[in-house]
């Protein structure tokens, strides 16, 4: 029965990770020799001063992103899920309805707004990013805060906590998986992003997508281009697995 | 009611396609005479005229499948891929890989009776000296467009392209970022040849951007330099020309400049590619193209140089008289073309990377 998922899966996952690994490990052959293994490519990436430069640049903004979405994101999943049920409906539509416009387009609109001001790159690209991804935290976070019975917060009102205990001990630890995948949702688009900073950026402001992008396209470079992919991929890796990892630790508490 | 309204949502999805099927084509047997009724183009985008396609389409009674590229090298590595098409329009250097690389056939020229019609300039480019694989389709050159309400004519006439790199208009200039377009004005400035391979050269061009980097603050973009320029959000920008004629047709405060100091020239040119199917159709289709009426309506809705003796005497005395990018350049003895050269692409490439990351 499962026989079509596992097609689709060689197919379309397992094969490009392997053609991404074997170009990443290779370097173009002559006439008679097709592929030469190495690890040059790997060699490079952490020998060049751009690299680290550019990859710590992704990091960051993608952490200020994260953090800047979390703390606007939260109050607004709280109070949606404070709210009757017809009203959260509404108020969830709302959040969504952006994203019924393609992203590009909307993120051309920001590029117009933006054009007349004197921001830096960075903040331009920051605002780019939060405003896409926003909704992604918010949803996440309201999906767990509304799942949250109700029961537990007049217990602790009942037992003498007053509305800020309430919140850091009972509701605040119970929507940390939410939190958790809302970060990761938030995380991961923002670090590997291309186009925003190259719609924003006005092309200055290069992250690792940008940096992929140019070694396949305009360098031609498939073998370089697919070594960056694979770190990029080992970042996204290591982030999720301490994501993970702390969803376990919270989760082992209850 | 639930069922009329399910029926009307039928009727009204349907009747579009029906629509399409538009009766007026000819009695043209395009089986017996090409062989086959379909064409496979593969062009630029935004870079053909309004009725080309569905004129080719009735006189010939045949189905054009229209797609598009924005680089050379899109376009290349998709038919590494192995796509198929019957047409493609590949620049000057493009066109002299795809010849080495034996990507693209040789055109019968038996077939192609309006070669006459491609300008005296292109009569013999040096990437394809007789025509034997491309016809000429658009050229032009690279230049400075700027705003008169903020930057002296005089001022661009003399200094040329050394104007991008003062510091005098930093936040107010935009480079192209597109593979060695991106060092043209370097190299053009510091007086090097566009297809130098002396590593000293490109390094000092390399020292010049990065300069401009820091003391200029220059934006680096492609198509979207139109829309900008047309709103005026900076005064001077590296741009194709017939982008600059269509910025400056719609912006009047807006002029280019072709810097004295030299320019890449180039042109774009309909070739078939090796493995199309239709190659009897694809050369009626250059055919056509050069055609006084099509290469005009092309030349006109896309606001680019015709590669067409008829279309560019018509134009250049009518619609485009003052319209100064799109004149044919000549005696500027500096100007030149790109010749395909991997190595310097692929240097210049990487070194383009780090001036846009800033290390």
């Amino acid at each position: 029965m499962c026989w079509p998922y596992i097609g689709w899966l060689l197919a379309f996952v397992v094969a490009p990770m392997i053609l991404i690994l074997l170009y990443a490990f290779t370097k173009q052959g002559n006439s008679v020799l097709m592929l030469n293994f190495t690890l040059e490519n790997f060699a490079k990436f952490f020998s060049d001063s751009i690299f680290p430069a550019v990859l710590w640049r992704s990091l960051k903004i993608a952490f200020m992103t994260t953090v800047v979405c979390l703390l606007l994101g939260y109050p607004a999943a709280y109070f949606i899920a404070k709210m009757d049920e017809k009203k959260q409906a509404f108020f969830i539509l709302l959040i969504t309805l952006p994203m019924w416009i393609n992203m590009l387009i909307r993120t051309y609109a920001w590029k117009g707004i933006l054009s007349f001001t004197d921001m830096s790159s960075q903040i331009k690209v920051m605002i780019g990013m939060v405003y896409n991804f926003l909704p992604f935290m918010i949803l996440q976070i309201h999906a767990s805060l509304s799942k949250l019975d109700k029961n537990l917060i007049v217990a602790a009102n009942d037992l003498g906590a007053n509305n800020v205990q309430t919140f850091l001990r009972v509701v605040l630890p119970l929507s940390i998986p939410g939190i958790i995948s809302g970060i990761t949702l938030v995380f991961l688009p923002a670090v590997s992003s291309f186009f925003i900073p190259k719609l924003l950026g006005g092309g200055e402001y290069v992250l690792i997508g940008n940096l992929i992008e140019n070694y396949f396209i305009s360098v031609g470079d498939w073998n370089y281009g697919s070594a960056i992919s694979l770190i990029m991929a080992m970042v996204i890796i290591i982030s999720m697995y301490f994501t993970k990892k702390a969803d376990k630790k919270v989760g082992g508490e209850e | 009611m639930k069922k009329i309204i399910c029926y009307l949502l039928v009727v009204m999805l349907v009747l579009p396609l029906v629509g399409c099927n538009k009766g007026e084509k000819s009695d043209f047997d395009p089986i017996a005479e090409f062989g086959s009724d379909e064409l496979y183009v593969y062009n630029w985008g935004e870079y053909i005229g309004e009725n080309t396609i569905d004129e080719f389409e009735r006189r010939y009674n045949v189905t054009v499948h229209y797609k598009t590229f924005d680089s050379n090298e899109e376009m290349y590595t998709t038919l590494l891929g192995g796509d198929s098409y019957d047409i493609i329009v590949p620049s000057d250097y493009m066109v002299e890989r795809l010849i080495k690389e034996n990507m693209i056939q040789k055109l019968d020229i038996s077939l192609i009776t309006n070669i006459d019609n491609i300008a005296d300039n292109l009569d013999s480019p040096n990437y394809d000296p007789d025509h034997s694989y491309s016809i000429p389709y658009f050229q032009g050159t690279v230049g400075i467009v700027y705003d008169t309400t903020k930057v002296d004519p005089q001022e661009v006439e003399e200094k040329g392209w050394d104007i991008l790199f003062d510091s005098k208009y930093a936040g107010q200039v935009y480079m192209y970022d597109a593979d060695r377009d991106n060092f043209m004005p370097a190299m053009k400035a510091l007086g090097f040849s566009l297809n130098t391979n002396d590593p000293n050269e490109i390094q000092q061009c390399y020292d010049l951007l990065m300069k401009q980097r820091k003391e200029v603050n220059p934006g680096y973009v492609t198509d979207e330099v139109n829309d900008d320029m047309i709103n005026g959000l900076k005064a001077l920008a590296v741009v194709y020309s017939g982008a600059a004629s269509y910025i400056i047709s719609e912006n009047e405060d807006m002029a280019y400049c072709e810097p004295y100091q030299g320019t890449n020239i180039w042109s774009d040119a309909m070739c078939i590619p090796s493995n199309a199917k239709n190659v009897k159709l694809a050369h009626a289709w250059i055919n056509f193209n050069l055609e006084k009426e099509v290469a005009i309506d092309n030349s006109l809705y896309v606001g680019y140089t015709s590669g067409n003796k008829l279309a560019l005497e018509e134009l250049s005395n009518g619609e485009f008289k003052d319209i100064s990018s799109y004149k044919i350049r000549t005696g500027y003895p500096l100007d030149e073309e790109y010749h395909d050269d991997e190595s310097l692409k692929k240097t210049l490439g990487e070194l383009w990377t780090h001036v846009k990351a800033g290390n």
